[in-house]
């Protein structure tokens, strides 16, 4: 009796295990900071996935789609570790990360293994000029960015004079680099210092001090949002004079809220998507699913991200890397950040306007390409 | 902005970060003198202060409290987040450093990481993983002179650490239990065959201390205006080496050690590339340890500690 029981037992876990393996998963793995200083931009990029997952519903061919979250933190070493968590996870496709300090490292592992990677985030050039067929990305790049910042400066602003400060990152520092050789290429905006903080900190009034002496017409903040944040309230406690100037990465509704009436006036520069039907759905969605006051700047490439990869595999008809990136480059896809259409390299063709913060909104203030006002 | 004018900025800048530095210091530098252990999760006690003060702020602040009674807010928020801190403070002796006291000094000094994650990451899950707005009640006003200019809040902040700092020196020396402190220091054995209750002058010591950085924590908040569940790291690891620049165990050390590594990040990205700013505070670290290992104000013998 016991050993027929044993036989039972067998067959029964062998069966389950068949019915376990029948259920077709597609995962969906994603990289963002989910600690540290930016984990609240991290977590903005896993909820948009997860907000697209939901709002897809059913993907033909599968019986279930599985989000498998990873944990970048915006360190290099870190991020190869999760994307390496991630590939023997199984996973189909990784949307992240966050920092280009990271996704640069986690290219090399998921690009191996022939993941098809969207970054919803990672602004900085060379992650695309490596002829990395798998590779894909929501934002404008900063190349793009530093020279609408500088067109901004020469045609709108009117500047004779700029500092910088930025925080030593592949994303800040390669932005800050863009913006110096877009303004000797014309000459018409001198830099005249260009000052560095440390990641992570909060006193800023040492070289916020430094500034002041020097008093440029514009001061450049290349920075993530929470040194963003504090650094403008410093500034404005100082009673500096010039006129701030920052980016993709302190764009986000925290920097309005932390930095108060502090925040008043600084430009910044983000890509501009046009107000549809879904846009507003996808607010709203996302504010219900996260109970959130506001949805984060990333939220929205990262949705993109999340909807563009379940179309293309159900066109596709699978998750083979190969098939799939010819799909995704192949074709137009609707977006809450515009519609994507990818060129040869992965990237969009899509460009940052310059916004302004007026009574704790951020407004469209210029648009570089035609030099108008918005 | 005259160049007089500019070091007399940066004069206050540092003066400012100093005593924030020197007000968690303390902490490390009390727990350290009287259970020779450094206490690991001093800075997530520190991030919890400043927790409790921007929620006891925002509900004054909701309740039209902060623009009628001002500097009762004040006393309200200080008091509140200090005494929450010192309860905590005594809770995780009791729990993590208590019944350890005999065992090796590297089992506590574990334990002590152990709770700093476990307190760092249990802020995480109450107070979410974003920044959180701090009310800026000092607005940005300020006094301008000779062409520096300081604010209202750092003001504040500036004389209220100084009082707190004098509080303590007083404390330790005028008082029969800072004499407790004191002698528990030296020597744990004699001080109970005296009939010092030793238990509970550790107790003390673990209220003091973190108090201390909830005050430091509150401060933060109100000038740099957010706090998150993982800002103690940074301010832990300058306040650390301010304990040690100053010799651990001693508090006028802690005091002199945090206005030190204050000057020197504030003066260096002053005058210097600002790119090499932590690298000098820790390499001035280094050369003083080298050169006098006990610190600054350390003596070799346990005497002089507390």
């Amino acid at each position: 009796m016991k050993r027929v029981g044993i036989v039972f037992l067998c067959v029964a876990l062998i069966l389950g295990f068949q019915g376990f393996a029948m259920a077709k998963t597609l995962k969906i793995g994603t990289l963002s900071p989910l600690t540290g200083p930016y984990a609240q931009d991290g977590t903005d990029i896993l909820q948009g996935v997860k907000t697209a997952v939901a709002v897809y519903g059913p993907v033909k061919g599968y019986d279930s789609v599985e989000v498998i979250p990873g944990d970048s933190a915006c360190d290099g070493g870190k991020a190869t570790m999760a994307a390496n968590k991630l590939i023997n996870s199984g996973v189909n496709v990784v949307v992240g990360a966050y920092c280009s300090s990271a996704t640069e490292p986690a290219q090399i592992p998921l690009m191996e293994a022939k993941v098809v990677q969207i970054t919803p985030a990672s602004t900085n050039e060379r992650l695309t000029a490596k002829g990395y067929e798998y590779f894909f990305r929501m934002p404008p790049r900063d190349d793009v960015q530093a020279w609408s910042t500088v067109q901004f400066l020469e045609k709108k602003l009117k500047a004779k004079t700029m500092a910088l400060v930025d925080d030593k990152q592949t994303y800040t520092a390669g932005l800050t680099e863009n913006i110096t050789k877009f303004a000797k290429e014309k000459n018409l905006v001198k830099i005249v210092a260009h000052e560095y903080i440390t990641p992570g900190d909060s006193d800023f009034t040492a070289v916020l001090t430094k500034l002041k002496r020097i008093d440029p017409d514009v001061v450049y903040m290349g920075v993530y949002q929470p040194e963003g944040s504090k650094m403008i309230q410093q500034a404005r406690k100082l009673g500096m004079r010039s006129t701030f100037l920052s980016e993709d990465a302190v764009f986000h509704p925290k920097f309005l809220e932390v930095g108060g009436p502090s925040a008043e006036g600084v430009y910044l520069t983000f890509a501009q998507a046009p107000d549809t039907p879904e846009r507003r759905d996808f607010i709203k969605t996302y504010k219900q699913m996260w109970n959130a006051k506001a949805v984060g700047s990333y939220a929205y490439y990262a949705y993109d991200a999340g909807m563009m990869a379940l179309a293309a595999i159900v066109k596709a008809g699978t998750t083979d890397a190969d098939s799939l990136q010819k799909v995704i480059r192949g074709n137009t896809w609707p977006g809450v950040s515009g519609d994507i259409s990818f060129d040869a390299k992965g990237d969009r063709k899509i460009a940052h306007i310059v916004w302004v913060v007026k009574d704790g909104q951020f407004v469209p203030f210029w648009d570089p390409l035609t030099g108008k006002d918005l | 902005m005259e160049w007089s004018a500019f070091f007399l900025q940066q004069i206050i800048n540092a003066i400012f970060l100093g005593s924030i530095y020197s007000l968690i210091a303390l902490g490390y530098t009390m727990v350290y003198g009287i259970i020779e252990l450094i206490n690991f999760a001093h800075g997530e006690l520190f991030t919890a202060g400043a927790f409790i003060g921007v929620i006891v702020l925002t509900a004054l602040q909701q309740a039209g409290f902060v623009e009628t009674h001002f500097i009762l807010t004040m006393i309200i928020v200080f008091v509140l987040s200090m005494a929450y801190v010192a309860v905590l403070g005594v809770a995780v002796e009791h729990v993590a450093y208590r019944p350890l006291r005999t065992s090796s000094r590297l089992s506590a000094l574990l334990s002590a990481l152990g709770m700093s994650i476990f307190l760092s990451n249990g802020m995480m899950l109450s107070q979410g993983v974003s920044d959180r707005p701090y009310p800026q009640v000092f607005g940005l006003e300020g006094i301008e002179f000779m062409g520096a200019r300081i604010s209202n809040g750092q003001i504040f902040i500036i004389l209220l650490s100084f009082a707190l700092m004098i509080g303590l020196q007083l404390f330790v020396h005028r008082t029969r239990l800072g004499k407790a402190m004191r002698a528990t220091a030296q020597n744990k054995t004699m001080a109970r065959i005296l009939g010092i209750d030793i238990d509970q002058t550790i107790r003390i010591t673990f209220m003091i201390g973190p108090a201390l950085g909830a005050a430091a924590g509150v401060m933060v908040g109100l000038q740099y205006g957010a706090v998150r569940f993982d800002m103690g790291f940074i301010f832990m690891i300058k306040a650390f080496a301010a304990a040690i620049l100053g010799g651990i165990g001693s508090i006028p050390g802690a005091v002199l050690g945090g206005m030190i590594i204050g000057t020197i990040e504030v003066m260096w990205a002053a005058f210097l590339p600002s790119a090499w700013k932590d690298v000098t505070t820790f390499t001035v670290l280094i050369l003083v340890l080298y050169l006098k290992p006990a610190g600054l104000l350390g003596e070799s013998d346990a005497e002089a500690r507390v």
